[in-house]
């Protein structure tokens, strides 16, 4: 899902880091003053706890490896604003501090993981968690967001034509690959909700209120 | 409040602790991910000038088990800093507190 060095024509990595500062900054504008000294920790717990949770490889059978990305699970825990912030920490340090991603990929992994991934899966959390409960909300937002970042992954290496293959290559490639493997992250978020939503049921309820 | 917070870091530690397994189940079966998978098909590179400090979490110099670990823990705490440290400077824009 990290998309590195290369891949990239310079046209789509500077369009997409366009929109990410603009997401990014839009994000750090709603949130501004939900930032507490209660929200500002936890902020720091999700963003720590996904990047260690990306630490693990999954080995698919067939030569796959993915690992869990989060980005709805933070959307969900945290607001679609914070958890944009929160991912887009972990991204960033993930291509910084270890060359996870490419420098001039930043802004589309930074797009597809801490804003599609966060807001597709906020969103559909919300409309499908008020109509049927917390736990099928949480499976289909991390199923649909993860699914959904790996199109537009698919679609900025797709357009670029430095990269060998066009769209109707990736598209398919990443769509069904990780509209597979995004079943398992469906499961990790839905448990992940399930398990705040007994444990710690105010962090949700302020996040819906907001 | 305290004891919940303290249950999340112990399972964070509980990942980070596991994460050289993974590493090494995944490189043991050369298993990569869908888009590196899709790239090196037809010949694609990679063209990464920058590899980070800690170049595909490991540690230069370290095997690769105590430079995932190392990689992991000092991943987790940088991570942890830029987010509160972006959660702090966010929120202090919008006054006095």
């Amino acid at each position: 899902m990290h998309i590195p060095d290369g891949f990239l024509d310079i046209e789509i990595a500077a369009l997409f880091y366009i929109l990410t500062i603009v997401a990014v900054a839009y994000s750090a504008y709603k949130v501004r003053s939900e930032l507490d000294d209660s929200k500002i920790p936890l902020m720091g717990i999700v963003a720590a706890s996904i990047f260690a949770a990306q630490m693990l490889n999954w080995p698919i059978p067939g030569g796959t490896s993915a690992h869990f990305v989060g980005g709805a699970l933070a959307g969900i825990l945290l607001g679609p604003f914070a958890g944009c912030l929160a991912m887009a920490s972990v991204i960033l340090v993930q291509g910084l501090v270890f060359g996870d991603g490419g420098i001039t990929a930043l802004g589309a992994n930074t797009w597809n993981m801490a804003v599609v991934d966060v807001f597709i899966g906020y969103y559909t959390y919300r409309a499908i968690s008020s109509k049927f409960n917390k736990s099928v909300g949480a499976l289909i937002a991390g199923w649909l967001g993860i699914t959904l970042a790996a199109l537009f992954a698919g679609f900025e290496v797709g357009v670029s034509e430095g990269f060998i293959y066009g769209l109707s290559i990736t598209l398919p490639v990443m769509g069904i690959w990780h509209g597979i493997l995004g079943i398992i992250e469906g499961i990790v978020t839905s448990a992940s909700v399930s398990y705040v939503a007994s444990s710690r049921p105010d962090v949700l309820e302020k996040v819906v209120k907001a | 409040m305290k004891m919940k917070v303290n249950k999340i870091w112990v399972f964070i530690g509980i990942m980070v602790a596991l994460s050289p397994l993974f590493a090494i189940a995944a490189d043991m079966v050369g298993y990569s991910e869908p888009l590196e998978n899709a790239a090196e098909h037809l010949g694609a590179e990679e063209d990464q000038d920058y590899t980070g400090v800690l170049p595909d979490y490991s540690v230069p110099g370290l095997g690769s088990v105590s430079g995932t670990l190392i990689s992991g823990i000092v991943g987790t705490l940088i991570t942890l800093g830029v987010a509160v440290t972006i959660g702090k400077t966010v929120g202090r824009k919008h006054g006095d507190s």
